[in-house]
């Protein structure tokens, strides 16, 4: 199949994907209502464990609200998951129409993805705004902002391919929701979301920062509450940069896999 | 037949259904089990290596929080076992099912709760075991009062959980969507039973003790059997053997707004 690479549908793609959100208004006023209470219970631990105990691995307070809040915001972009749309269009089986239209469907369920980050991103704003008035957040300098920044589009497009890859597992088993949200919950786990990968015990620790879950949430937050210094940000960035080309490639595979597996089934 | 005896023939059918449905799907089964095993396992682990660090919180330990956990997730698997449909509710009153209910001669929120589903006790199997294993943990005084009142307070936890998804469920009959109330209670059931309540603003105290009393599923009957001082609200420790009563009390309450729901309901004519 042959044809020309254009932008202009990809945009058109996205915006239909804000328009839509956009409509589910009661989501969106949960999704607020619900940060807040998880900031108020976030801080409300850290405030008790702080309380009684000395300050572990040099994490000092405020330190640690400000990871806690910046990953809470940070999952309101994560937890946007654009891939969904191949197991539902599998389930329809408009996922065969996909394929002839002349669009790369990757980046049609990716434009979709970005189109709802971007009124998810929207959201930051007053839940940043609610965030504030209950915790104080640190501000980086200017050079660990700009690097948190890059990290945190990597850890994105990373996060991309890994709910790719998910939702290909389609094409294979229909029951793949379950296996999508256990594989969910370990990864707020061992991504750093909930608890910083620092607080891991010996070798966990070691183990839990090499895997490429650390490289979604944890890379770009030590980098924001200064963790990660500047010295080591070539490092930290180019851990990212390799975890995200060995999901680039494994999407590339399963997707091809997945192709012929429709062609197969006879589409 | 009396009508205790069809009940009963209900209730026995109604399981056999969900016994059969979950052993013809079984490779479902098997990954929904994986789902709640690994739901529990990575909230464990979190607090497990949270009170690696800290070793204590408010005064509470790993194996005493375990032992807070475990009491909640037998309530709550108890009340999933029993009577997880009664979260369907909205969704019939979307679909109009719900009007069939009342031509049927039998209690309607009776044949909410017998609506076959894939139910399986699987959650308190696991329930159970974490239970026996926090016990070990926390080493709580194991006497008469124990072996009487846990099975009690989990019954009355069961029904603190289940009258509060009824209440929420009841909302329907008026609002039609009640997604996001579904999703704040859950969270404030999920999140904020998991530590000793005393951690929070008084406010929160307040609402989980008297208005949403998730406190009676978990930390008032913990505080007991741990042998603590109850330092949320300066209770003496007994008031955690409340627990069935606020049960009680919190479904009768439920089913008076239940039963109020369903006259408006009928009202409107549908």
């Amino acid at each position: 199949m042959h044809w020309e690479f254009r932008v202009a549908p990809y945009f058109e793609f996205a915006k239909k994907a804000f328009a839509r959100e956009a409509t589910y208004r009661m989501e969106v006023f949960t999704n607020i209502g619900s940060l807040v209470l998880r900031v108020y219970l976030m801080r409300m631990v850290w405030l008790a464990l702080y309380a009684q105990n000395a300050a572990p691995q040099g994490i000092a307070l405020h330190q640690i609200l400000t990871y806690t809040v910046v990953a809470l915001l940070m999952s309101l972009i994560l937890e946007v998951d654009g891939t969904r749309l191949i197991r539902d269009r599998l389930r329809d089986g408009s996922i065969a129409t996909d394929f002839m239209k002349p669009i790369s469907p990757v980046l049609f369920f990716f434009s979709d993805g970005a189109g709802q980050t971007a009124l998810h991103t929207l959201l930051i704003l007053p839940s940043l705004g609610f965030a504030l008035l209950m915790v104080h957040i640190d501000i980086p300098s200017p050079l660990a902002a700009a690097t948190f920044v890059l990290s945190f589009a990597i850890g994105y497009v990373l996060n991309f391919l890994l709910n790719f890859c998910m939702n290909c597992v389609a094409f294979w088993t229909m029951e793949s929701f379950a296996v999508q949200l256990i594989v969910r919950w370990c990864s707020d786990l061992l991504s750093g979301q909930i608890i910083p990968l620092l607080f891991f015990p010996g070798i966990l620790q070691k183990i839990v920062l090499v895997l490429p879950f650390a490289a979604i949430y944890s890379t770009p937050l030590l980098i924001y509450i200064g963790r990660i210094p500047p010295a080591e940000y070539s490092a930290a960035l180019l851990s990212q940069i390799v975890w995200l080309a060995v999901f680039a490639l494994l999407s590339v595979i399963i997707w091809n896999r997945a192709q012929r597996r429709l062609v197969v089934q006879g589409g | 037949m009396s009508t205790l005896e069809i009940w009963a023939d209900v209730y026995k059918q109604y399981w056999r259904i969900n016994f059969l449905t979950a052993l013809e799907y079984r490779a479902n089964f098997l990954v929904w089990f994986g789902f709640t095993f690994i739901y529990h396992a990575t909230a464990l682990a979190a607090l497990w290596i949270i009170l690696r660090e800290f070793p204590v919180m408010n005064g509470w330990t790993f194996g005493e929080m375990a032992f807070l956990y475990s009491l909640w997730m037998l309530a709550h698997a108890l009340n999933n076992t029993l009577f997880l449909t009664v979260g369907d509710v909205p969704e019939h009153v979307r679909e109009g099912e719900i009007d069939r209910l009342f031509i049927r001669p039998l209690n309607p929120l009776f044949q909410v709760l017998t609506t076959p589903q894939q139910i399986f006790p699987d959650e308190l199997v696991l329930a159970i075991l974490l239970f026996i294993l926090a016990t070990i943990w926390s080493n709580p005084i194991i006497d008469i009062w124990f072996v009487i009142f846990v099975p009690l307070v989990v019954i009355g936890g069961a029904l603190i959980d289940f009258s509060i998804n009824l209440m929420i469920a009841t909302c329907a009959f008026w609002f039609v969507k009640v997604d996001a109330l579904r999703w704040v209670a859950f969270q404030l059931e999920q999140e904020f039973t998991r530590y000793p309540i005393s951690i929070y603003t008084k406010g929160v105290r307040l609402v989980l003790t008297f208005l949403l009393p998730y406190a009676f599923m978990n930390y008032f009957p913990a505080t007991f059997f741990l042998d603590k001082t109850e330092d949320a609200l300066h209770f003496p420790p007994q008031i955690g053997l409340l627990s069935p009563l606020v049960g009680l009390a919190t479904f009768a309450v439920a089913y008076s707004f239940w039963r109020v729901g369903l006259n408006h309901y009928e009202s409107v004519g549908h």
